[in-house]
């Protein structure tokens, strides 16, 4: 099920929320919430849901292994293959036709392709299920002694397929003790229409957008073309996924939990690092605490480490090399601005910080929307102008130019919600000291995310396929 | 080794580390504070105490201490000399 789906908003969601509010106890309430995220779950994967149970309870019978056998080897050996198995199941999964492809590329064999639907969620929910064994082992976290709580905590629906990759840390506590008031389900709710909103209004335009350019052969797309098309893919996935996050946040707020945040408006920043510590911070804060800050060969290596995290951050987003290329281009970046110094940095003037983050941010998406290796190479000779100069492309074309002013108000609104604007207008309204301004502050952003509501229904209505980005991942 | 000696001592590490000699670290002190203090030199950091304290961290710590004060409550309880 996804969220964006007029299903999930007027009949799972009003639902769960019901069977919530009615279960008197925290223990009934838990089961509430883990049938409805078994529904959820099981209503686009009904078999794959098998393999949601499995590594469940397999990494939640490792931390009880861990507990058991704490400060003896047997414990290193239960976290070693639990870890194993983990990342043996998301190979076998998410990587296994791209490993067999690239051995029959390199070695001229015939092994037939496994032809595996990836199981929707499964790079979300190992990542989280790796992380609580892992925190159990260096005990960060207390072993959790039911299975049916862990269960809930790797299959909470509001984070369950596209993430934030909640840590259990975050929600240990939670688990056995939350309530929701009316201020939770109030604001939880306006983060959900926000969300909707950012997905349905938005992201959605902004792909057809895309793939109006991009969904063809780009083979003598002009230079200007590319340049705006790619501009519009950034900012398409920017409101795609924290779209998705917001979603995800206000849920979890909704049943009283506090995720924290993925997104910080990550087109704000001013260096290539701060841009990863704003965009998907779950994923960027896994990657720092249990591959960056592990010892290989005694100790934690630096740049080892470095290029270690930037290949598997490439590799997650998926099984093909351009992936791997996007990875390994940020770390390149991470190295550069590393050795350049933070105090260097912070000297060059800030329009230059601008121009230079945004260029690599930009032509960094161009290598995350190809696969086609051929397409990505086509993709650099339009962006660079080389096609032009080769006469193989032009430098405008009137398509373009009506398709920026078709969508050029699209464009400009997105620019500005992606940049830290929303949350200066709402603290202004909602940190004043005068009551009149308080009080509009308040109506003001039910009313507008009232609206908002009705827009995304009535687009919903219209659409059929919302599948967000991330879910391929 | 009283928790004075510790920070005086801390303050040596992070000076070197940091290039800085300007800085001064308190219990409160967290990376928001330091410029450089980013998730590559919390490596760098990390072994230029265990170095000079002698002692090492657990794993778990590496990534969950908060500020300077958990770090010098943690080195108080391990160190060597």
């Amino acid at each position: 099920m996804v969220f964006a789906d007029l299903f999930f908003i007027y009949v799972f969601l009003p639902l769960c929320l019901i069977c919530y509010g009615l279960a008197k106890k925290l223990s009934t309430k838990n089961i509430v919430l883990i049938v409805f995220s078994l529904i959820f779950y099981a209503w686009g994967e009904p078999l794959w849901i098998l393999l949601l149970l499995f590594s469940s309870f397999f990494n939640w019978f490792i931390g009880i292994l861990i507990g058991k056998f704490r400060d003896t080897p047997r414990a290193k050996l239960a976290v070693g293959g639990g870890i194993l198995v983990d990342i043996l199941l998301l190979l076998i999964f998410k990587y296994s036709a791209f490993i067999v492809e690239n051995l029959n590329a390199v070695s001229g064999a015939a092994i037939p392709v496994p032809q595996i639907t990836l199981p929707i969620g499964i790079s979300f929910y190992t990542f989280q299920a790796i992380s609580y064994i892992l925190d159990c082992y260096w005990e960060t976290v207390d072993v959790q002694p039911k299975y049916h709580k862990f269960l809930l905590y790797l299959s909470l629906f509001p984070q369950l397929i596209a993430g934030p990759i909640v840590r259990y840390s975050v929600v240990e506590q939670e688990i056995d003790n939350r309530s929701v008031n009316a201020t939770d389900l109030c604001e939880g709710a306006l983060r959900v229409i926000l969300g909707l909103a950012k997905k349905v209004i938005i992201a959605n335009n902004l792909w057809s957008i895309v793939n109006t350019f991009f969904g063809k052969d780009i083979t003598g797309l002009s230079v200007l073309g590319t340049w705006y098309t790619i501009i519009v893919y950034s900012l398409y996935v920017y409101f795609d996924f924290s779209g998705y996050s917001d979603i995800a946040i206000g849920l979890g707020r909704m049943f009283g939990f506090h995720f924290d945040e993925n997104f910080r408006h990550p087109f704000a920043c001013t260096t290539i690092a701060e841009f990863w510590q704003r965009w998907h911070i779950s994923l960027g804060s896994f990657f720092r605490d249990y591959l960056l800050y592990v010892p290989f060969f005694g100790k934690p290596r630096k740049y080892f480490g470095l290029f270690l995290v930037w290949f598997c951050t490439g590799l997650w987003h998926g099984a093909a090399w351009n992936f791997i290329l996007w990875g390994l281009y940020y770390g390149c970046f991470m190295l550069f601005e590393q050795k350049m110094g933070k105090k260097r940095m912070k000297k060059w003037p800030i329009v230059w910080k601008h121009v230079y983050t945004k260029l690599v941010i930009i032509l960094g998406f161009g290598i995350f929307y190809f696969e086609n290796l051929g397409q990505l190479g086509q993709f650099f000779l339009n962006i660079t102008g080389i096609s032009m100069i080769a006469n193989s492309a032009p430098f405008t074309d009137p398509m373009t130019f009506s398709s920026l002013r078709n969508n050029i108000f699209l464009i400009l609104f997105a620019i500005l919600v992606s940049l830290p604007v929303l949350p200066k207008i709402k603290s202004y309204f909602l940190e004043s000291k005068n009551d009149t301004v308080y009080a509009i502050g308040r109506v003001g952003s039910v009313a507008v995310c009232m609206v908002l509501l009705a827009v995304v229904s009535v687009l919903l209505v219209d659409t059929t396929n919302n599948v967000f980005l991330y879910f391929r991942f | 080794m009283d928790t004075r000696e510790i920070f005086e001592r801390l303050d040596r590490v992070f000076q070197d580390v940091f290039d800085d000699d300007t800085i001064h670290v308190t219990p409160k002190t967290t990376a928001d504070d330091i410029e450089d203090w980013d998730s590559l030199e919390h490596i760098t950091l990390i072994s230029a105490v265990e170095r000079e304290f002698r002692m090492k961290f657990k794993m778990g710590e590496i990534s969950s201490m908060k500020n300077v004060g958990e770090m010098a409550s943690i080195i108080a309880a391990r160190a060597k000399g």
